[in-house]
């Protein structure tokens, strides 16, 4: 137990990067994620191609490759970043949103035809049925799936810890390292600071999911 | 069949033809309506006058021939074809308002969104429409809420807040109970009488007596008949319309 309050500064900081990681890359995927869902369903054949290609390819390969191509093969093709924490940020996003694309799109699938039909029948243009119509209702169904979705990015960032980016994980290992004998304990924390994030998550999505609800 | 100067023609098919996989749905339809007309189509379930209905504002598309809308071609997918729906009112079977939206904002919705009209103007437009087909005390409830009959109307009230040039109705009445059918077709008799361009696909032939200029028979994704109601419910010349007739009157 000792082991877990006397490296509290090192357990908070692994906490905060963390949470900084998977905040950040929990907004980016959820755009582009919607992005991509939208791109599925619109009239554009290229467009839902692109999309179906990427969700299918991103969603059946493991984030450990995701990781590698972010901090390895990117910086060979000119991009390149000052800290690692910017290639787990572009993998972990880009690995979500193919997830985020798939839960969105069953949303989406879950509207009634017949109201997509009313919105155009009125007049509005694809842009306007998806974001007026279509997707505020498909939202309520969207939440559950979403909110698993965004729980696995909190524990998915901790693959960042083995490309030197210093969060929840990375922090343990060093931890564990430091303290032999005391490894279990050091773990415990660890799983205690993602439980910290994880189950508030939960927990709000039960309270939105009862918000969003609607009648038909 | 009656003869038609398509020159004044609001609606207009020619040789339109549609098939869904094997089956033929659409076999080279023509149809003039002209502005201020009601039509009324008629004809036994699977004969394609939904199909047909909804090909008129691109809900379905067709596999050849032409549809065209106060004299312009039905333009494919986009802006164009957004703008052109604008213009053509549709109410459907089952009703389809917005799950989401008050009954106000489901009128108002399209002209704000669509027409850009300012949202004092479009709520006062709006409640002027709820009332006229009789649920203007129903503005701030959801569609739920609302019974079949009423939502219908504000279906009616949503497609003509688009002031459209002509209205599709898609079996209005099909999904109501019985004691709700009048009070939407009666909105609708009133509609035919203030000279709305209709296009109406049905059963009630009621209704159809009552408010239709024409008739059209389908059958078999054909026009069989197309005559005035008189004519086609006290002399229909095909054995195909005579056979229908026969089964709606035996109970």
């Amino acid at each position: 137990m000792d082991v877990i309050i006397e490296n509290l500064p090192q357990y908070w900081d692994g906490f905060l990067r963390t949470l900084f990681l998977s905040l950040v890359s929990g907004i980016i995927a959820l755009i582009f994620g919607t992005v991509l869902a939208a791109a599925r369903v619109s009239p554009v054949a290229a467009l839902r191609g692109f999309s179906m290609v990427y969700v299918e390819i991103v969603r059946n390969t493991p984030l450990t490759i995701a990781f590698f191509f972010a901090a390895v093969v990117l910086p060979r093709l000119g991009v390149t970043f000052q800290q690692f924490e910017v290639a787990a940020i572009i993998a972990l996003s880009a690995y979500t949103a193919a997830f985020i694309a798939e839960a969105v799109r069953s949303g989406v699938n879950s509207v009634p035809v017949g109201q997509a039909e009313a919105a155009r029948s009125i007049g509005m243009k694809f842009s306007q049925v998806l974001s007026l119509i279509i997707l505020p209702q498909a939202l309520r169904t969207v939440i559950p799936p979403l909110i698993n979705i965004l729980i696995a990015l909190v524990k998915n960032s901790s693959v960042a810890g083995a490309f030197y980016v210093l969060e929840l994980f990375g922090q343990g290992k060093q931890l564990a390292n430091a303290n032999g004998d005391a490894v279990m304990w050091v773990l415990v924390g660890v799983a205690f600071f993602y439980l910290l994030i994880t189950i508030p998550l939960g927990y709000l999505a039960s309270v939105v999911e009862r918000k969003v609800a609607i009648a038909r | 069949m009656t003869t038609q100067v398509p020159g004044d023609a609001l609606v207009s098919l020619k040789a339109v033809n549609k098939h869904y996989g094997q089956l033929h749905v659409l076999k080279d339809i023509n149809l003039n309506v002209r502005k201020g007309e009601v039509v009324v189509v008629i004809g036994p379930s699977g004969s394609g006058k939904s199909t047909l209905c909804r090909a008129i504002n691109r809900l379905e598309t067709i596999d050849d021939g032409d549809i065209k809308i106060d004299g312009k071609e039905l333009p494919a997918e986009g802006k164009e074809l957004a703008k052109l729906r604008a213009d053509v009112g549709m109410v459907f079977q089952s009703f389809n308002l917005f799950a989401h939206k008050t009954i106000l904002e489901n009128v108002t919705l399209g002209p704000i969104k669509v027409k850009g009209v300012a949202k004092g103007e479009a709520d006062k437009d709006a409640m002027a429409l709820l009332e006229r087909v009789g649920v203007g005390h129903q503005a701030p409830k959801l569609p739920a809420q609302l019974s079949g009959g009423q939502q219908q109307r504000v279906a009616i009230a949503r497609a003509l807040a688009m002031k459209p040039k002509v209205m599709l109705f898609d079996e209005p009445t099909s999904a109501l109970d019985p004691e709700m059918i009048n009070e939407v077709l009666d909105v609708m008799v009133q509609l035919a009488k203030e000279g709305m361009t209709m296009i109406v696909v049905t059963h009630e032939m009621g209704f159809a007596r009552k408010a239709a200029d024409r008739v059209v028979f389908m059958a078999d994704g054909q026009i069989v008949e197309d005559a005035t109601p008189e004519e086609f419910f006290t002399n229909p010349k095909s054995s195909r319309a005579k056979d229908f007739l026969s089964k709606l009157l035996t109970h």
